[in-house]
C-alpha cells in the first residue's frame, strides 16, 4: 500500500465528519472517494494532507508515520495535492508557477545565488511538464490570465513538479464545462499511464469516476459504506440507497 | 501562439535595455545632486534625508512589497537603529564602520527573535502587533530617559569617522548615502530574482499553496522580516549619525505611517518606486508645510486619490502607461 490510513477520526463539536474511516491506496492506481454531501469526503481529504490533524487514527505513506504532519513536509516526501477551488499563483508567469514546485522540490528555495545553469535546467523541465499538462505555448502568460480549465490543469501541472508518489486531487472536474471534464479526466489517466503516479480522487462527478478510477470507496456520515472496484460500486445496494437520499451529482 | 511566444523575448529584451537605461539615467542624476546645490548646502540636506527615508520605504517594500505582511511598525526598527547607533557612538566608538556592522547584527539577532514571533500571525494581527511593537519602542526611550534624553532626544552623537576620517561634508555624506541606497536597491533587485525572492513573491500570492509545494512560509517570512528589519535600522543608524541626534519621534507610529504612505504611493512590491515615492514626498512635504500648515490634509487627500484610481501607486501607473503606449506601438507596427 502506498498510502494506509486507519482508523482515522475528526469531530466538529458534535459532528463525527469522519469517523473511524480505512482506507487503503494500491501503488499506481486511481482510487477515488466519493459521496453524498457531508459525508466526509473534504475532511478526510483534509485529514491525510496536514490541513488538519485527525483526532485519533493513524495515517501511513510509503511506510512512513504521517499522522498530524505539515503540508511542507508532506510535500517533501512525495504527497502533492490540488485544491478544489483551483490554487495557483495568479500573478506569476505559468512557468514560474512551474519553476518554484521544482526549486521546492530541489531544496532551492531559500539560495540567493542561483546559476543561470540551474535555472535554464529548471525552465527546461517546466517546459516538459508543461508539455505534459498542454500547456505549452501559455508559459509567459500570467496564470491568473488562463481560463478555468487550464488553470485547473497547471494546479495539477504544480503538484506534478513535485515529483509526487501519490497526488490527491481535490474535485477536479468541478465547476468545469462538459469539455474541460473531458480534458481534465483524460489528462489524468495518461499522467497515471505516463508517470506511474498515484492518483487519489474526491469528486461528485459519479458518472466520469466510474469510467476512471481502479477502486472507489464511498462514503457516508463520516463513514466508509462501500470500497470496490466500480462494477461493484454500480451494483452496491447501500450506495443506492445513499445516493437515493444524498443528492445525486450526475 | 507560437508566433507570440516566439516574438516575445526580443521584446522583453529590449524593455530590459530600456529599462537599465532609465535607470542608469536616473542613477545618475541623483548622484549629481551635489554638483549644482553647491552654493545651498540646505537643499543638500534635504536631499540626503530624502535619500534615508528612500533606504526606509525600500526596507519596508522587502517585507511587504515581497511577502505580503503589512507592518504598521516599522518606524520601530527604524528608530531602534537610530538609538543603538546614537548611543553607542557616544559610549564606543565614532568609528561608522563598526557601529553600523554592530547596528545590524544587534537587529538581525533581535528581530529574528521579535520575528518568530510575529510572523507566526497572519494578516490583521500581524499588521497589529507591529503596531504594537512600534509603540513599545517609542514608550522605551521615555521610559529609560536616563540615557536615552526622553522627549529631549539623543543629542550630542560625535561627528562620525571612517577609517578614521571624519565625514562631515554635506557633500560627502550625500553621496555616502546615496551610494548605500544604491547598493541597497541592487540588492534588493537581485534577492528579487534569485529563488529566495521568487519564494517570498510566491507567499504574497498564495501563502496556502505555497505551503503544499513544500515552501518553509514561516522560514520565509522571518528571513523577509530580519533583512528588512535590518535595513531599516541601518537607515535610521545612518540617519542619528547625519543629523548628530535621534528624536523619539522617529519611532512614532505617525512616523511608520508615513514609511506606509511612501511605499503605498510609490507602489508596493515594485522597489523602485517606493524609493521614488519616499524621496519625492519627503523633498514635497517640505515645501508644501513651510507654505502651508495644513499639508497633512493635502496630503491624505492625495494618498486616498492614488489609493483609488492607482491601486499600484505612481511607479504602478506609470508602467502600466508605458506598458499601453508600447503594446500599441507594436499593434501599430506588426
Amino acid at each position: 500500500m502506498i498510502l494506509e490510513a486507519t482508523n482515522i477520526t475528526k469531530h466538529f463539536g458534535g459532528l463525527k465528519a469522519v469517523n473511524g474511516v480505512d482506507l487503503r491506496i494500491v501503488p499506481a492506481s486511481i482510487h477515488s472517494i466519493i459521496g453524498p454531501n457531508g459525508a466526509g469526503k473534504t475532511t478526510l481529504f483534509n485529514l491525510i494532507t496536514g490541513a488538519i490533524t485527525p483526532a485519533a487514527g493513524t495515517v501511513m505513506f510509503d511506510g512512513v508515520d504521517i499522522t498530524g504532519w505539515s503540508p511542507e513536509r508532506l510535500a517533501k516526501i512525495g504527497l502533492a495535492r490540488t485544491f478544489q477551488r483551483t490554487s495557483v499563483f495568479r500573478n506569476l508567469s505559468v512557468l514560474e508557477n512551474i519553476a518554484l514546485a521544482i526549486r521546492s522540490r530541489e531544496g532551492l528555495s531559500r539560495s540567493i545565488w542561483q546559476s543561470v545553469r540551474s535555472e535554464e535546467a529548471i525552465a527546461a523541465e517546466a517546459m516538459e511538464i508543461l508539455g505534459r499538462v498542454r500547456l505549452r505555448g501559455y508559459e509567459n502568460s500570467k496564470a491568473g490570465a488562463l481560463a478555468h480549465g487550464y488553470q485547473r490543469a497547471l494546479d495539477i501541472a504544480i503538484g506534478l513538479a513535485l515529483k509526487p508518489k501519490l497526488i490527491l486531487m481535490d474535485e477536479p472536474l468541478a465547476g468545469m464545462s462538459r469539455g474541460d471534464r473531458e480534458t481534465v479526466a483524460a489528462l489524468i489517466t495518461s499522467l497515471r499511464s505516463a508517470l506511474g503516479v498515484t492518483i487519489v480522487v474526491v469528486e461528485h462527478d459519479v458518472s466520469m469516476v466510474m469510467r476512471l478510477s481502479d477502486r472507489i470507496t464511498v462514503m457516508q456520515h463520516g463513514q466508509v459504506i462501500a470500497d470496490a472496484p466500480p462494477a461493484e460500486i454500480r451494483d452496491n445496494e447501500a450506495v443506492r440507497k445513499a445516493y437515493l437520499h444524498g443528492s445525486f451529482a450526475t | 501562439m507560437s508566433d507570440h511566444t516566439a516574438t516575445m523575448p526580443m521584446h522583453a529584451a529590449a524593455d530590459r535595455r530600456m529599462k537599465g537605461l532609465a535607470l542608469l539615467v536616473a542613477a545618475a542624476a541623483g548622484a549629481s545632486v551635489p554638483l549644482w546645490t553647491g552654493n545651498v548646502p540646505f537643499v543638500l540636506i534635504l536631499a540626503s534625508q530624502a535619500v534615508i527615508a528612500a533606504i526606509v520605504a525600500l526596507s519596508l517594500d522587502l517585507l511587504m512589497g515581497s511577502t505580503g505582511l503589512l507592518s504598521f511598525g516599522h518606524a520601530a526598527w527604524y528608530g531602534f537603529g537610530a538609538y543603538l547607533t546614537g548611543l553607542a557612538a557616544k559610549m564606543l566608538t565614532p568609528e561608522m564602520l563598526l557601529l553600523l556592522p554592530l547596528t545590524v547584527a544587534v537587529t538581525i539577532l533581535l528581530s529574528a527573535i521579535i520575528g518568530f514571533v510575529l510572523v507566526r500571525q497572519i494578516g490583521k494581527t500581524f499588521a497589529i502587533l507591529t503596531l504594537a511593537l512600534g509603540q513599545i519602542m517609542f514608550a522605551l526611550v521615555f521610559v529609560m530617559s536616563g540615557i536615552t534624553g526622553g522627549e529631549d532626544g539623543l543629542q550630542g552623537i560625535p561627528v562620525p569617522t571612517a577609517l578614521g576620517f571624519q565625514i562631515a561634508k554635506p557633500a560627502v555624506w550625500y553621496w555616502l548615502l546615496y551610494g548605500i541606497l544604491l547598493a541597497s536597491l541592487a540588492g534588493a533587485f537581485h534577492i528579487r530574482r534569485s529563488p529566495l525572492g521568487k519564494s517570498w513573491l510566491a507567499i504574497r500570492e498564495n501563502t496556502e499553496r505555497a505551503r503544499f509545494i513544500g515552501l518553509d512560509t514561516g522560514t520565509l517570512k522571518l528571513l523577509s522580516y530580519v533583512v528588512s528589519a535590518s535595513l531599516a535600522a541601518l537607515a535610521g543608524g545612518l540617519f542619528a549619525l547625519f543629523n548628530g541626534a535621534a528624536s523619539p519621534d522617529m519611532l512614532n507610529w505617525f512616523e511608520s505611517g508615513k514609511v506606509l504612505m511612501y511605499v503605498v504611493l510609490g507602489g508596493v512590491g515594485t522597489i523602485i518606486g517606493p524609493v521614488i515615492g519616499a524621496a519625492v514626498f519627503t523633498v514635497t512635504e517640505h515645501y508644501v508645510s513651510s507654505v502651508t500648515n495644513s499639508w497633512l490634509i493635502y496630503f491624505g487627500g492625495f494618498f486616498v486619490l492614488i489609493v483609488i484610481v492607482a491601486p499600484g501607486g505612481l511607479f504602478g501607473a506609470g508602467a502600466s502607461l508605458w506598458a499601453r503606449i508600447t503594446t500599441a506601438r507594436r499593434g501599430a507596427s506588426a
